[in-house]
């Protein structure tokens, strides 16, 4: 009878010890982005023997709509990210566990991230979401452009006016066109034009009103608008034409991300420079940032202490580094973008990501509000409506502000 | 007819057998329930609220929804880009598709390869015709603006232009249909009995008087049934305004399809999106309704 017990004892001991926690992952990245992610949540799961980390791929335009059904269904996975514009309607759910205890308790250092990358999952003193990724805009040239314009192909416009010259000259001499902007709509026309507003010292909602106000326009709005208005219709250096003219060697400049600096070498026969914004004279240097935050779904304690156990690992600086490396995202971590390993390699292997890593001191946060999207698509249609000319910049942005102020004050 | 003998031969299969009769129906009523009739009441119910389908509550709005849809000048815009595009796309295709229907029904040289090529279009995905398309139209490198540079014709800006925009859509609307219709018309041109265009031609018909007092009117249940399916197709259009335009330049295409689409999935608006699926509705049913009363039905002159 003694040993029978004995034996249960040993069992049901042995099952507790080797139980593991196990926290599915929900996230999007593919490619040698999700591999990397592959291969750092082995790290973590053999370094942390009783948390069991499952990464599940989940296709980036599907991930709103399945957290959408498996809160529905009461089903959500432990963990998940998300691109920031979603994380608004996702704190919507209630169903996202506050992490500040966890913050207070371990003196978890919040001052070593980025402010802006904090909006999305802070909201009063409270913390649900950490940032993980992130990226932002720059400018591209093609320097074979630039030479056969007689323009000196490592130096590229510093201000507005620059810009406009420099286009002029290329448009002359080549027949290219000098800058692409992106006309066709939705945010991808807002979160470029944002920057030339934030350039021209403008803010897009009024943040003193928790962003349920129009400011874009403003002076700094409509002097943004206008000098889309000249690059299309005053000078026509920007074509009003399907994006991809840079890509192809027909405009010399453009502006894009920061990941194009890992897929813009592969598509392109011709010689990259990559660099900070022209702004203007009078103006300040600015970018957007795009980029994911990690967060917990409420659970049980144990799978809730493991979930933070596994984001403060994969926010801590070294492996950070480790990812930002292997993936060309832009830091979160102040820490990590003034890291000389981490500048070292990237100046061997990735130069054209160095200028945005400088930039994204600059990064503004676009409004964590749940109407964003429509918000965005309010603006881009009185962008384009201005490029068309269907009317000035300034009657454009006011009857914009007036739909968006109806649209965010009616809840 | 065939379908009288049908219905007798299983009246008396089942008879006195209701509950087998149900046994075999139910598989399709629980479908139909499940994924037709539930979801098209609940989202009924949820035009009364305002709701992202995030948050854990429903906010009640009454008819709220329902009068920002009749304040709203996007809606108005879509209702009136969606009527046109349906137009251009349902007759513009159906006159086209006769003339070749005509043209193919004689005894022309490999009019099967002509019949499979006119064909393809409508078996090609609405998303690859799109992509593809959007390429041709390209205002500074596409296909075509290249071939009418080549004759000085200085092409439009096509999918960039908010005056050529709809028009080009439709276009590819249009070709995507031909097919269809050609099918539809060449099925109904071998019905017609020789014996009837004989007698006319005795009588002393030309083959236009032939056309238009013979087969032009024993075409028409087929042209109601292309009309009526042309419009709910139109009507529904989504993937090819999704991959050419975005519903853009400045709304130029912003079709009831995609507004929904965009208030449903993008702004999660699923009150406001309820109100949009029902007006889409409500307008085909009215159409149907019209156009069955007006043209008598249709089903009569068949037989």
């Amino acid at each position: 009878m003694k040993k029978v017990f004995l034996c249960l004892v040993i069992v049901v001991l042995s099952v507790f010890m080797f139980a593991k926690t196990e926290l599915v992952f929900w996230h999007y990245w593919d490619g040698e982005n999700g591999k990397k992610l592959e291969s750092l949540i082995q790290e973590f799961n053999t370094s942390h023997p009783n948390i069991e980390v499952q990464p599940v791929f989940i296709p980036g335009s599907d991930l709103l709509t399945k957290i959408q059904l498996s809160v529905l269904s009461g089903q959500t996975p432990e963990l998940a990210i998300s691109d920031i514009i979603g994380m608004p309607l996702i704190l919507d759910t209630g169903k996202v566990i506050d992490l500040m205890p966890y913050v207070k308790k371990e003196n978890y250092d919040l001052n070593d991230f980025y402010e802006n990358t904090l909006v999305y999952g802070k909201i009063e003193d409270k913390l649900f979401s950490l940032p993980v990724s992130s990226s932002n805009l720059g400018l591209f040239w093609n320097k074979e452009l630039f030479k056969k314009a007689g323009l000196d192909p490592e130096q590229p416009p510093k201000t507005w006016d620059e810009l406009i010259e420099y286009g002029k000259i290329i448009k002359e001499k080549t027949g290219n066109f000098g800058y692409e902007l992106y006309l066709d709509g939705g945010e991808g026309t807002t979160w470029q034009w944002q920057i030339f507003l934030w350039q021209a010292g403008g803010e897009f909602l009024d943040s003193d009103s928790n962003y349920r106000k129009s400011s874009f326009n403003s002076e700094a709005g409509v002097q943004a608008l206008q000098f889309w208005v000249d690059l299309t219709n005053t000078y026509k250096i920007s074509p009003i034409a399907p994006w991809g003219l840079f890509g192809r060697g027909e405009a010399a400049m453009v502006m894009d991300g920061s990941w194009m600096t890992q897929f813009f070498p592969a598509q392109v026969d011709f010689e990259l420079g990559s660099a900070v914004f022209p702004y203007p004279e009078n103006g300040v240097p600015a970018t957007n940032m795009g980029g994911e935050q990690i967060f917990v779904f409420k659970t049980t304690k144990e799978k809730e202490d493991a979930c933070w156990e596994f984001i403060k690992w994969f926010t801590s600086t070294e492996v950070q580094i480790d990812w930002d490396k292997a993936t060309g995202f832009i830091p979160v971590k102040k820490s990590v973008a003034t890291n000389e390993g981490y500048n070292a390699y990237i100046k061997n292997t990735n130069r054209l990501l160095l200028p945005f890593i400088e930039v994204q001191q600059y990064a503004h946060a676009r409004p964590p509000i749940k109407e964003y999207s429509q918000v965005s698509d309010i603006v881009s249609k009185a962008i384009i409506s201005a490029v068309y000319k269907k009317g000035t910049p300034e009657k454009m942005l006011n009857e914009a502000a007036s739909q968006v102020d109806l649209l965010l004050g009616r809840k | 007819m065939s379908k009288k003998i049908g219905g007798s031969q299983a009246h008396h299969f089942f008879k006195g057998n209701r509950i087998s009769l149900l046994i075999f129906l139910l598989p399709s009523i629980i479908i139909i329930f499940v994924f037709n009739l539930f979801p098209a009441f609940y989202s009924f119910f949820l035009s009364f609220f305002d709701w992202n389908g995030f948050s854990q509550s429903k906010v009640f709005v009454g008819f709220n929804n329902y009068i920002m849809a009749f304040k709203d000048p996007e809606l108005r815009n879509s209702i009136i880009v969606t009527l046109i595009y349906s137009l251009l796309v349902t007759f513009i295709s159906m006159f086209i598709g006769l003339l070749v229907a005509l043209a193919l029904n004689k005894d022309l040289k490999g009019k099967s390869l002509f019949r499979l090529l006119y064909f393809i279009p409508v078996v090609t995905p609405s998303v690859a015709s799109g992509i593809t398309w959007k390429y041709l139209f390209d205002p500074y490198n596409g296909v075509i603006n290249n071939i009418l540079g080549f004759f000085n014709i200085n092409g439009p800006q096509w999918l960039n232009s908010t005056s050529w925009a709809l028009f080009s859509v439709s276009i590819v609307g249009i070709w995507k249909r031909i097919g269809f219709c050609m099918v539809i018309y060449l099925a109904a041109l071998q019905d017609i009995p020789k014996s009837y265009l004989e007698a006319a031609e005795v009588d002393g018909a030309n083959s236009w008087n032939a056309f238009r007092y013979i087969k032009l009117p024993l075409l028409l249940p087929s042209s109601l049934f292309l009309i009526i399916t042309g419009f709910i197709e139109a009507f529904q259009v989504f993937d090819l305004i999704y991959t050419m335009t975005n519903g853009g330049p400045i709304g130029a295409t912003d079709v009831l399809g995609f507004l929904l689409y965009r208030h449903a999935f993008k702004y999660f608006n699923l009150g406001y999106a309820s109100v949009v699926a029902l007006i889409i509705f409500v307008i085909l049913f009215l159409l149907s309704i019209v156009q069955w009363k007006y043209t008598g039905g249709g089903v009569k002159n068949v037989e």
